[in-house]
């Protein structure tokens, strides 16, 4: 057998030995902090990656879709609306595309008036392109053919209260209520307020929402115009793909997938976000090679003796030195599996409460890169740990160590 | 087998020098039940780790089977502790963690031995010092007599060309020291073991084939006994 795989074999020996036999207090504690380490070291980069995760799905599910169409440079609107639509309907990974027609107004209700978007929209397509529907929290969604209704984000409804509301809002509108919309055309109209969404998502939230048939209505005009257009893709599709396949079918208007909306701003924040992750990973790591190395010091002085024993019965000082490491790559092995339970635990907790914000409720994403990267670091962290003082021990001269 | 020339080792208290040996020339024979003896502070225990490869002379040479081990690095001197010596303490000096059995194989698997030659050789030697029952035991179990034979089969497993014993009876009584030294005895007289060994006590005399005294970091004595001997 080869001398290096002769003192690795001896090595082992001694370091399963040494914890089995040693001090079972001193081994649960290490295990314990190495477990909580790595909890803390998985923790934050998951909660930031559910956050991450909640704006992205609030970004398709209720604003953009998996793919964007807007008007084409210098132009206001998306003509040949019907004719579009036929077009991207047929296009392979296309689920369905919902026009949007995003016209300005002022909303008024008992003395409260609200500058901002009104939607009108296809339901029989919204449907099956965003998630507004399922997001209403009371009254109901709009009915393809549906006139002198509205439906309105929670935001825009308010409390009479209004130092309850995050944004301006008209004050506390309930389903049934009637609110007054002033068009940018000059037409005015009352509507019955038929349900009130809330998604969480505070773009969505700000949105009102008239039937298509509505905005005919208001223009007393066929529309074959929209301001965008939200294309849901089949599940599992490409959206890059998909935009490619739309743009090589002649489509002329600005095609973008919700990671080109996003875009740069979107990847500061990412950025940022990786930032405040490396230093929690850092400091996280620092605890870990610290406890780890005052564990091992506080054991290789206890064991000075023994350690010059073996040295003067002829066991190499590597040997010696890596009967420490591998104890301490067992140890964190063991802490490993004990953060895994926690993170376990804590997924399933936070999968039946998660965590409440203003703006959607994070479920922490634990990812199998977020899992290795980290267990690779906290183990190449605890073997130099565990090395540095087995080493500067197993150096010293025999009688001096013997002496203990 | 062994023969020092001019062997000195002076420590260091600060700036203040102390001679443990001075100027030691001597010859082990091969077969040699050797004692070191001498009064406390005489030098014996420094002689026996000099020769033992524990620690490095300041001057002299040693030289074993015609080779000059005072020029060896730290490893090939751990190397040639492993393969060609034995060791006995006073204390023991055997790992807590280890049971008898695995004590004993430790040696040996530092040999890249296999498992099964090591587990083998150990029972074999264990069984020679009468421990057969007792392989799965932690030293903290053992009787000091017993654990000192474990230290034994511990520094024969390997077969030694000289075994190195340090007061090996010193924490003992005089029933387990005498079946220590009987040990030494047998495997003196049947397999020929050379035995180096420090001792203080008279009455160990009568053990050793020949006796070298010690004083003040000098032969005093050299003294062959095999007409003596038990």
């Amino acid at each position: 057998m080869n001398e290096t795989l002769i003192r690795l074999r001896l090595s082992f020996f001694l370091g399963l030995r040494s914890l089995r036999r040693g001090n079972i207090g001193s081994l649960v504690m290490t295990v314990v902090i190495i477990g909580m380490v790595f909890t803390n070291m998985i923790f934050l980069p998951s909660v930031i990656t559910g956050a991450i995760n909640l704006f992205v799905e609030q970004t398709i599910e209720y604003s953009s879709g998996n793919v964007l169409i807007e008007p084409k440079e210098d132009a206001e609107v998306i003509e040949d609306l019907e004719d579009l639509l036929a077009r991207v309907n047929r296009v392979p990974g296309v689920l369905r595309a919902a026009p949007h027609n995003n016209i300005g107004g002022v909303m008024k209700f008992k003395g409260s008036r609200l500058a901002g978007s009104v939607i009108a929209i296809r339901p029989r397509d919204e449907v099956l392109v965003t998630g507004v529907s399922k997001m209403i929290r009371e009254g109901q969604y709009l009915g393809e053919g549906d006139t002198g209704v509205i439906i309105i984000g929670n935001y825009v409804a308010g409390h009479k209260d209004k130092s309850e509301d995050l944004m301006p809002s008209l004050g506390g509108v309930r389903t049934g209520d009637s609110i007054d919309v002033e068009f940018t055309n000059g037409v005015t109209r009352t509507y019955r307020v038929k349900g009130i969404f809330e998604t969480k998502s505070y773009m969505a939230d700000q949105a009102v929402f008239i039937t298509w048939d509505e905005l005919e209505s208001i223009k007393r005009q066929k529309v074959d115009q929209a301001t965008e257009v939200l294309i849901k893709t089949v599940p599992g599709e490409d959206d890059e793909e998909v935009k490619l396949s739309l743009i090589g079918m002649g489509i002329q208007e600005k095609i973008k997938t919700w990671n080109d909306l996003l875009g740069k701003a979107f990847a500061q924040v990412v950025q940022s976000y990786g930032v405040i992750n490396s230093i929690s990973t850092i400091v996280s790591i620092v605890i870990a090679i610290v406890v780890i190395f005052i564990v091992i010091m506080i054991k290789t002085l206890n064991n000075r003796r023994q350690i010059g024993i073996l040295k003067a019965i002829g066991i190499h000082r590597t040997t010696i030195t890596f009967s420490y490491v591998f104890q301490v790559i067992i140890l964190a092995l063991m802490g490993i599996v004990f953060g895994l339970l926690i993170l376990l635990a804590m997924d399933r907790y936070f999968t039946v409460y998660p965590i409440v914000f203003p703006d959607g409720d994070i479920r922490p994403a634990f990812t199998i890169a977020d899992i290795v990267t980290n267990a690779v670091l906290l183990f190449i962290a605890s073997a130099i740990a565990g090395f540095i003082p087995a080493w500067m021990i197993a150096r010293e001269d025999i009688l001096t160590a013997m002496r203990g | 087998m062994i023969r020092t020339t001019n062997l000195s080792k002076t420590y260091y208290l600060g700036v203040v020098e102390v001679p443990a040996l001075r100027g030691v020339s001597f010859e082990i024979h091969r077969g040699d039940f050797l004692g070191l003896m001498g009064p406390s502070g005489s030098g014996k225990s420094t002689l026996l780790h000099l020769l033992g490869l524990l620690d490095f002379p300041t001057t002299g040479t040693i030289r074993i089977n015609g080779m000059d081990v005072s020029e060896m690095d730290d490893d090939e001197r751990t190397d040639y502790r492993l393969r060609k010596m034995g060791y006995i303490f006073q204390d023991y000096a055997l790992v807590g963690e280890l049971t008898v059995l695995e004590n004993v194989m430790l040696t040996a698997m530092a040999q890249g031995k296999s498992e099964n030659e090591c587990r083998k050789a150990s029972e074999e030697i264990l069984s020679v010092v009468g421990l057969s029952e007792r392989l799965k035991h932690l030293p903290k179990e053992l009787s000091g007599g017993e654990q000192q034979r474990v230290a034994i089969a511990r520094s024969m497993v390997n077969r030694p060309i000289i075994l190195f014993a340090d007061e090996p009876c010193a924490n003992l009584d005089t029933t387990n020291s005498r079946a220590v030294l009987d040990q030494f005895h047998t495997i003196n007289e049947e397999l020929g073991q050379t035995i180096v060994m420090v001792s203080h006590e008279e009455w160990h005399k009568e053990y050793f084939h020949r006796i070298v005294y010690l004083k003040d970091g000098q032969i005093d004595r050299d003294e062959d006994r095999r007409s003596h001997s038990a």
